[in-house]
């Protein structure tokens, strides 16, 4: 029975061919290659011809697989080739069809490799727009960082020419040129804060802060600010919201500042109010509300979509563009957890409001106050400054600085003659020194002080510069010089870095 | 006369080496890519003298991402190598040195031609920047989509194998 059934079913995969040394084809017995007798198998397929060399030994055994044999435009044959030689002429040849089998294996290896090489290339691909996107924000950021200097001049010697002798006219030319060095530092502080956001370098720096008083010195600027345009700007500050919460306070500052600066320079007439209301406490967390709510010149509903996106810009007549400044408030409230929306109607106003959640500590205000006091260092005692200045609205504004903290005792010189005799009858402490006074540079005269005595070989000598690049710095620094405040520096920068140096 | 030569190409997978075959054999080139499993031989004779003729016995094999992988059997009795890497894809080259340290060691007299091919989608700036790598190694940057220098390679290697 079982003969019978392999009679009928068996598969004719196997072809034996028996050749000579030469290659010539002796005998066969089933066509998967229809072979003829006394034919050289050589010419059958190119293949073959790699039996030359093989022919002639004797006694070994060879295995080929998957061998595409094409032949006659017939459909392709994948086979497995053995070859058996031996002594007498009388080589043995095997070939098993496998087409089948191979032409599965086929599929498999095609998706294979098809899908290995499409993620290469992906790879690869993103690679470059990788080496694309941090080549152009370190280009924004380089390029933006060498504008400051410029700019830093620009509104330093514009400072100190509006104090001098100026006609009206020339004041009022002073003020225009003034008001655009502000203009563009804004901007080149926005696109460094942009690049930092897409290269993903803006991190907040959470920190317990006095919320209710930072409300109180934004009120109080930018109350001034209106006042200034004629503009009445209202702060309405619940008075149950938490006073310390942990938060990013000058990104805090930020967000309001911008959304308010905004709203006084699209608005001629009217008010400006800026609420600020408890939304939920939960889970150790405070939901606070803030609207600013403007009477200026709206916006039409077809900017409004687009007024939070990269590079769009309000086109008005008030020529002030908002530029950047809306895309990384969104980003930073949406970093801080909340989220920005605007409501507006053209030439009635607009409302900007938004929520975030701060942090609330279970400190008692007691230990809240210690915390704040170790993150700005404090002073044992009243302390001797000795400013070396020959500027009139600098003197002042670092005496306002100053005397503001009650902490210590200023004395001002405005002539380097004046430095060695006020060391020898006074007792000082820090000395705050131009790199600008008549005559002496401000290393001759740093180490006029460091020769001087004993006494002043450490006492802390910081530079009020006007240059403010990095080689500056170092040379300064090597030369008898503590630290070096580039000009103009904010209150905050100088505060910081006396308190620090007088630790 | 004619003598018979093996040529064999071997490198990665996908990096042309069919391509480039049927662009020396049929003159032709398709964008397709049908994955070759096992070895496709193929022949071309090529005119080298006035009265002497070469016939080349090409071997396609199978790409392997390790060349060591490959199967002794096909390298039997090899004339001479054609090593292919694909010049946009870098883990095709990516250890170029070791795979021919590998040929080299097992194949002591056997002519290897390196190649990078695709060169039709490369610029210069990208060569140059690479060449670290291809100095010194590489002997042709090929395309078999343009044909480019694909018959001078050929030939060149058919030179050395006489
Ligand atoms: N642009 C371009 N594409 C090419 C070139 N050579 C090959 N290709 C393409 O690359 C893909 C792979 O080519 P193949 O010749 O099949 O590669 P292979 O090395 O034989 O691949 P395996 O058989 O899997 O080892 C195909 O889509 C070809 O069209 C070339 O010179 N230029
Ligand atoms: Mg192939």
């Amino acid at each position: 029975m079982l003969t019978k059934y392999i009679e009928k079913y068996h598969k004719n995969n196997f072809q034996y061919i028996l050749v000579d040394d030469a290659g010539k084809i002796l005998e066969q017995d089933n066509p998967i290659l229809p072979l003829t007798i006394g034919e050289n198998i050589q010419d059958i397929h190119p293949f073959f011809e790699i039996l030359t060399h093989l022919l002639p030994t004797i006694d070994e055994s060879f295995e080929f697989s998957c061998i595409n044999l094409d032949y006659n435009n017939q459909e392709t044959l994948v086979v497995d080739i053995s070859l058996k030689t031996s002594t007498n002429n009388n080589n043995l040849v095997i070939i098993e069809n496998l087409t089948n089998h191979y032409n599965n294996y086929q599929l498999t290896a095609q998706s294979r490799n098809e899908s290995i090489i499409n993620s290469q290339i992906l790879v690869l691909k993103n690679e470059y727009l990788l080496e694309k996107e941090t080549f152009k924000n370190n280009f924004i950021a380089n390029f933006s960082h060498q504008l400051r200097n410029p700019i830093t001049a620009s509104t330093i010697f514009s400072d100190l020419l509006i104090n001098s002798n100026l006609n009206s006219e020339q004041k009022n030319y002073l003020q225009i040129i003034q008001s655009a060095n502000k203009d563009l530092k804004q901007r080149i502080e926005d696109i460094l804060d942009i690049s930092k956001i897409e290269s993903g370098k803006l991190i907040l720096v959470n920190k317990v802060f006095n919320l209710k008083e930072l409300l109180k010195n934004l009120e109080i600027i930018y109350s001034y600010l209106g006042n200034k345009k004629g503009i009445h700007i209202q702060f309405n500050i619940e008075s149950n919201i938490p006073e310390f919460v942990e938060g990013d306070q000058y990104r805090l500052k930020q967000i309001i500042g911008n959304l308010l600066t905004n709203a006084l320079n699209f608005t001629n007439k009217g008010s400006i109010i800026m609420n600020v209301s408890l939304n939920y406490f939960r889970a150790k967390k405070v939901n606070l509300h803030f609207e600013i709510i403007d009477s200026g010149c709206g916006i039409d509903d077809e900017s409004i979509n687009s007024i939070f996106d990269r590079f769009t810009k309000l086109d008005t007549t008030a020529g002030t563009g908002i530029g950047l400044g809306l895309a990384i408030v969104k980003y930073l409230i949406s970093e801080m957890g909340g989220n920005i929306s605007v409501e507006s109607e053209v030439n009635k106003g607009s409302k900007f409001t938004f929520n975030i959640s701060f942090k609330t500590s279970n400190h008692s205000n007691d230990q809240k106050i210690e915390i704040l006091k170790n993150q700005t260092p404090q002073l044992k005692r009243k302390y001797n400054v000795l400013l070396v200045e020959d500027s009139e609205v600098i003197q002042l504004s670092i005496l306002k600085i100053l005397a503001s903290t009650g902490l210590f005792y200023i004395h001002i010189i405005d002539k380097a003659e004046m430095l060695i005799p006020h060391l020898i009858d006074n007792k000082v402490d820090l000395i705050l020194l131009s790199n600008t006074i008549q005559d002496f540079s401000a290393i001759t005269l740093a180490s006029s002080v460091r020769n001087l005595s004993k006494e002043y070989k450490k006492t802390p000598i910081i530079l009020l510069s006007t240059q403010g690049y990095k080689d500056d710095i170092k040379h300064f620094k090597k030369n008898s010089i503590n630290h070096v405040l580039v000009k103009p520096f904010d209150k905050n920068k100088l505060l910081e870095l006396v308190k620090q140096s007088l630790k | 006369m004619t003598i018979s030569k093996k040529i064999v190409l071997i490198g990665h997978f996908g990096v042309g080496k069919t391509s480039l075959i049927r662009r020396f054999v049929e003159n032709t080139f398709t964008e397709d890519y049908k994955v070759t499993i096992g070895v496709h031989i193929s022949k071309r004779t090529i005119n080298i003298s006035e009265n002497e003729d070469i016939s080349l016995i090409i071997w396609d094999l199978e790409g392997q991402d390790d060349i060591k992988k490959t199967r002794p059997s096909y390298l039997l009795g090899t004339n001479g190598f054609i090593y292919v890497f694909d010049l946009t894809r870098p883990v095709t080259f990516e250890h170029l040195n070791d795979e021919l340290a590998f040929l080299k060691e097992n194949f002591v007299t056997t002519p290897i031609k390196v190649v990078g091919n695709k060169v039709d989608l490369v610029n210069k700036i990208y060569l140059k920047e690479h060449s670290e790598q291809f100095d010194n190694v590489v002997d042709y940057f090929v395309s078999a989509k343009t044909g480019s220098r694909v018959e001078k390679l050929f030939a060149k290697l058919a030179e050395e194998l006489i």
